[in-house]
């Protein structure tokens, strides 16, 4: 199918806090209650549409393990879009927000959009740490915050796709360089970009830093 | 001998680290590293006789260069005695190797910023650790006792310190041509010599998959080339950097040079692509996924596509490699071990992309090379395999000859062709058997064509080839034609029924006989014992779970006396054990289905025959032989056969699995029934459909068997997520009696406190009558203190219990049990 935009994200946070369910609830509309420990990476697709515009989502699910950590840094430079999960019933989970979002800062590019995500949602009674408190991180650092079930698939569409539409609109803007590929996004095959502000002569072309 | 020597070589190069380790010591006096390095670093084994002086000779050269390189201060010194250690590093790889491997690592970390050396230094590595041998080379064949080769022997040195690596790496983002190519070319040296330490080096060095994609970007052809060289070794076996390089764009950045170099008449540069693609795809369903979700499948049919004048043209070698590598690249995501969901789907895809209409061209098509002919028909199999609607146009493929026929009968022809290469002619039986796979229509289709109600029957239909195939005399066109037949009636009681009817006019005049009849008649006569394996294995299919034709088999006399005479006998012919085992298989199928409609072969007989005639433990060994065959686990591994001479084809894969399914059962109905056997005598006589119901239990066992397996595995997953419960509470008790230790050495030292301030207070009461009020609302205040202080412990304290009240009652939703004295201890703690 022919699509618009290609947008690829990747998914990380500790292990255990639902990042495999999350893809799978998108891509497959089903929540898999025990399944493997996700080894290196998983890949993942689905097409969406935001205004009128169809973007096909590609998803790279990735191990949390710190054994795996240095696997998942190649993955973060090619991402249009990150989201960072951890489980609002564990508070470790959360703590460790600093050092994913450290690590995701030095190794992407810059305007990488990450989306936080508090996770399994549907688990109130054993909730350890606060949406306001998932909302004041998200808001300390820039990025757009929601709690989500991969059980009840509650706000899993909308995770991926309002990660979607801050995507879009910094393309609108100008901000993304759209022909670097190492940006994460690709124009689809049949959409050349006619946009006027996304014409190739608009100073806001990004600096397009390759080596050659 | 191959330990010593390089042990030796190590050696010879480990002194010299004295001087590198630090570059404070750069600048000193020579003979601080000098005296380290002897000409005894050349191991002595290198030395021939006549050689002698001249080695030597080399070895202080190379000795003196090394000194320099290391220890002079001046740049451009280091600079020309590293220019002339590569200037020897080919004739005198040996020495320079040996004795310079860490004078030049320690030049691409501290002279990093010049390029020159840089470039003299990546050079001369190249050729120390190049897998060549070169022709000037003074000792090419000094290590020809060992095991490893020289380059192999130098890079795992100079892979000892994974570091050397990451500077290498590093020297890829230089753009300059002389620091970058040759970088690259060490890299491939050592990949080549080392692959897996390699491999699993770059994939933790910080954007090291990365750094070598950038690579392809590079306009300059040479290094976008050898980029691409590397990477076909770099992506072989990986799964983790399959992954990082597809992600990295490869496939897009692949095809784009495969379009470039012109697709299937590319050149080396194609090929290289191609393998790449190949690897990236193979077992890794995650690229296999991205690959079909990317639309890359699509980018993959201009390489089927035959110019019209291709007959004309011929086809160059490079060009028959560039096809094949592409039908590797469509096998790989359509392959049986695939996951269901990602087959399936790539075949719609390689369908609606016009690649297996292509293929079928292909197929068709005139001067096709029989190798590129061989392996288009194995992919179209696999395209079409259990794919309704892929087997369904599949059949529909018409050849281009003169009254057009079906390609389905113009491959089948080439099957039961003598003069056809063995492996074209097992290819068209594997694409028959995918064709037929799941397939009912497709076996019923078949088996139509045989029976006399058919308008079609006649010479060239596909059932009509088959069995004269099966009749043939050749003893291989009797084995492909016997398992393609028994193929229609996998899974299909309704056509083994219909086979039933099928009867020969073997001799004009003479009365028709059935083909099952005939089938026991040429096995009795034949001599040969693939035909004989084959006949038996088609046997096998047609009476397992279909009495009716067990009932034809008992009625044709001669059949029963047979074969249990073959399973008693000893001839010691070839393949004798698999024979006599397939017979044994064969009367218990026998048994196994019988309705006891034939009086002198009920289950009783025959299972009484077998006791008198061969005896039961000798039945059960020889049923044992057939699973035991040296061929049997691979045919029942891979659907495909994978014969390299025609001895190989003996077992058919449907048939293994059928035997797997059916051997228990055979075992049971022949063994004598004892005590609760006779409520196993109903399940023995089981109609069609009773026996299909049987099989959808066993099905259905056997699914349950699998979820039993994986409840199994959820259990021991819970059961590890509980210990660490435990732990984690064992943690949090141990905190809880700790801050209740404290507590009380906090409560004790709070009341010593107020006694002894007390105490003092009198003695100041004596002495200063007039300050008491003030001392003792002093003394107020500070008790107040200590008891806010201890009351915020006991909050904090209580703060704990409640956590641990939350971890016991988790662990009791993990089901496990808590000791109830932990309670009462932490109702001790609450009052103290
Ligand atoms: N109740 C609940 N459980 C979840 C949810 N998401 C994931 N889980 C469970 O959390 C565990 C870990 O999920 P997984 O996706 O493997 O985590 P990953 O390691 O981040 O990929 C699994 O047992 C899931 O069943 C959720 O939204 N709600
Ligand atoms: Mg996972």
């Amino acid at each position: 199918m022919s699509y618009a935009y290609l947008f690829k994200y990747i998914i990380i946070g500790d292990t255990g806090v639902g990042k495999s369910c999350l893809l799978l609830q998108f891509t497959d509309k089903r929540f898999q209650p025990v399944h493997d420990l996700t080894i290196g990476v998983e890949f993942g697709a689905r097409m969406i549409t935001i205004d009128g515009k169809q973007i096909k989502l590609q998803i790279w699910d990735t191990a949390g393990q710190e054994a795996f950590r240095s696997i998942t840094r190649s993955y973060y430079r090619g991402a249009a879009g990150a989201l960072l999960v951890y489980d609002i019933t564990r508070r470790e989970t959360f703590n460790h927000l600093t050092t994913w979002l450290e690590d995701a800062r030095q190794h992407s590019n810059s305007n990488m959009v990450i989306m936080l995500i508090g996770n399994k949602s549907d688990l109130e009674s054993r909730r350890e740490v606060k949406k306001e408190e998932g909302e004041a991180f998200a808001h300390e650092h820039g990025l757009i915050f929601m709690e989500t079930s991969a059980k009840t698939a509650a706000n899993v569409e909308e995770a991926f796709i309002n990660t979607a539409k801050e995507i879009y609109e910094k393309i609108q803007e100008g901000v993304f360089d759209i022909n670097n590929e190492a940006n994460g996004i690709k124009v689809g095959p049949q959409h050349s970009p006619t946009n006027p502000s996304l014409s190739p002569n608009g100073q806001d072309r990004g600096q397009g830093g390759g080596c050659c | 001998m191959s330990t010593s020597r390089r042990r030796s070589a190590s050696e010879a190069a480990r002194p010299s680290t004295r001087c590198s380790t630090s570059p404070t010591t750069r600048g000193r006096a020579p003979h601080q590293c000098g005296p380290t390095l002897r000409s005894s670093g050349v191991p002595a084994v290198f030395q021939r006789p006549g050689d002698a002086l001249r080695c030597h000779h080399a070895a202080t050269q190379v000795e003196r260069l090394v000194e320099r390189v290391q220890c002079s201060t001046l740049l451009e010194d280091r600079r020309d005695a590293c220019r002339a250690l590569k200037a020897l590093s080919k004739q005198n790889r040996v020495e320079v190797g040996a004795q310079g491997m860490d004078a030049l690592c320690q030049v691409l970390d501290l002279d990093r910023a010049d390029s020159e050396i840089v470039a003299y230094a990546l050079d001369a590595l190249c050729n120390v650790m190049s897998p060549d041998t070169f022709d000037e080379e003074e000792h090419p064949t000094a290590y020809q006792g060992s095991k490893s080769s020289l380059g192999e022997q130098f890079t795992e040195i100079f892979m000892k310190q994974p570091d050397n690596i990451g500077l290498v790496l590093g020297f890829l983002e230089e753009y300059e041509f002389q620091v970058r190519w040759p970088a690259l070319k060490l890299l491939t040296s050592l990949i080549h010599n080392r692959p897996r330490d390699l491999q699993e080096i770059i994939l933790v060095s910080p954007m090291g998959v990365s750094k070598l994609m950038d690579l392809l970007g590079d306009n300059r052809e040479v290094i976008r080339n050898d980029a691409l060289i590397l990477l076909t070794h770099l992506t072989k076996g990986n799964a983790n950097i399959q992954k990082i390089v597809a992600f990295e764009n490869a496939f897009d950045r692949l095809f784009d040079v495969i379009a470039d170099e012109g697709y299937a008449d590319g050149g080396i540069v194609a090929e290289d692509c191609l393998v790449i693609v190949h690897n990236l795809l193979k077992n890794n369903t995650s690229n296999q996924n991205f690959f079909k979700e990317g639309s890359y499948i699509q980018r993959l049919s201009p390489m089927f596509a035959l110019p019209s004048n291709t007959e004309e043209i011929g086809w160059s070698s490079q060009k028959v490699t560039n096809i094949l590598s592409s039908l590797q690249v469509v096998r790989m995501l359509v392959m049986p071990g695939n996951p269901a969901q990602v087959t399936s789907s790539c075949q719609r895809t390689i369908r609606n992309s016009g690649i297996l209409e292509a293929l079928c061209g292909i197929l068709m098509a005139s001067g096709v090379p029989v190798e590129v002919l061989t392996e288009t028909i194995n992919a179209v199999a696999e395209v079409i395999r259990g794919n309704p609607s892929n087997q369904e146009y599949f059949l529909t493929v018409m050849a281009p000859c003169k009254p057009p026929r079906p390609a389905l009968v113009v491959l089948l022809l080439s099957m039961v062709n003598e003069k056809q290469p063995l492996e074209l002619r097992c290819s068209v039986l594997y694409c028959f058997q995918c064709y037929l796979y799941k397939n009912e229509v497709g076996q019923a289709q078949l088996v139509q064509t045989l029976l006399p109600s058919s308008a079609e029957v006649g010479t060239g239909t596909t059932g009509h080839l088959l069995v004269s195939g099966l009749l043939s005399g050749h003893m291989l066109s009797t084995w492909l034609s016997a398992v393609a037949l028994s193929h229609a009636l996998v899974e299909n009681p309704a056509q083994k029924e219909q086979l039933l009817r099928v009867a020969l006019a073997t001799a004009p005049g003479a009365n028709p006989v059935s083909l099952l009849h005939q089938c026991c008649t040429m096995l009795e006569q034949s001599n040969k014992v693939q035909s004989k394996v084959g006949i038996l294995m088609l046997l096998a299919m047609w009476l397992s779970h279909c009495p009716l034709a067990v009932r034809e088999l008992l009625s044709t006399p001669s059949s029963i006396p047979y074969l249990t005479a073959q399973v008693g006998a000893s001839e010691h012919q070839e393949h004798e054990e698999l024979l006599q085992g397939l017979c044994a298989f064969l009367i218990g199928i026998c048994v196994t289905f019988n309705d006891d409609s034939v009086p002198s072969y009920t289950r009783e007989n025959l299972c009484q025959l077998i006791s008198k005639r061969v005896g039961q433990d000798m039945f059960l060994d020889k049923l044992g032989e057939v699973s035991k065959h040296e061929l049997y686990s691979k045919a029942h591994k891979h659907p495909q056969l994978q014969a390299s001479s025609q001895e190989q084809l003996l077992l058919d894969h449907e048939f293994c699995k059928l035997f797997k399914a059916l051997e228990g059962m055979v075992i049971k109905a022949v063994t004598p029934k004892e005590a609760g056997m006779h409520n196993g005598g109903t399940e023995l006589t089981l109609t069609a459909t009773e026996s299909s119901l049987l099989l959808q239990y066993k099905e259905l066992i056997r699914s349950q068997d699998y979820q039993l397996q994986e409840m199994h595995q959820k259990l021991q997953q819970y059961e590890s997520e509980r210990q660490a419960y435990q732990a984690h509470v064992e943690e949090l008790n141990a905190t809880i009696s700790q801050l209740r230790d404290q507590t009380r050495l906090l409560s004790a030292a709070a009341n010593t406190g107020v006694t002894n301030s007390l105490s003092s207070d009198i003695e100041h009461l004596s002495i200063a009558p007039q300050e008491d009020t003030i001392r003792s609302a002093e003394v107020e205040t500070e008790l107040d203190r200590l008891r806010k202080d201890q009351e915020d412990l006991l909050v904090l304290l209580a703060d704990q219990d409640a956590k641990l009240n939350t971890y016991k009652d988790r662990l009791r939703q993990y089901g496990e049990k808590v000791e109830s004295d932990e309670e009462t201890d932490i109702q001790n703690g609450g009052e103290c």
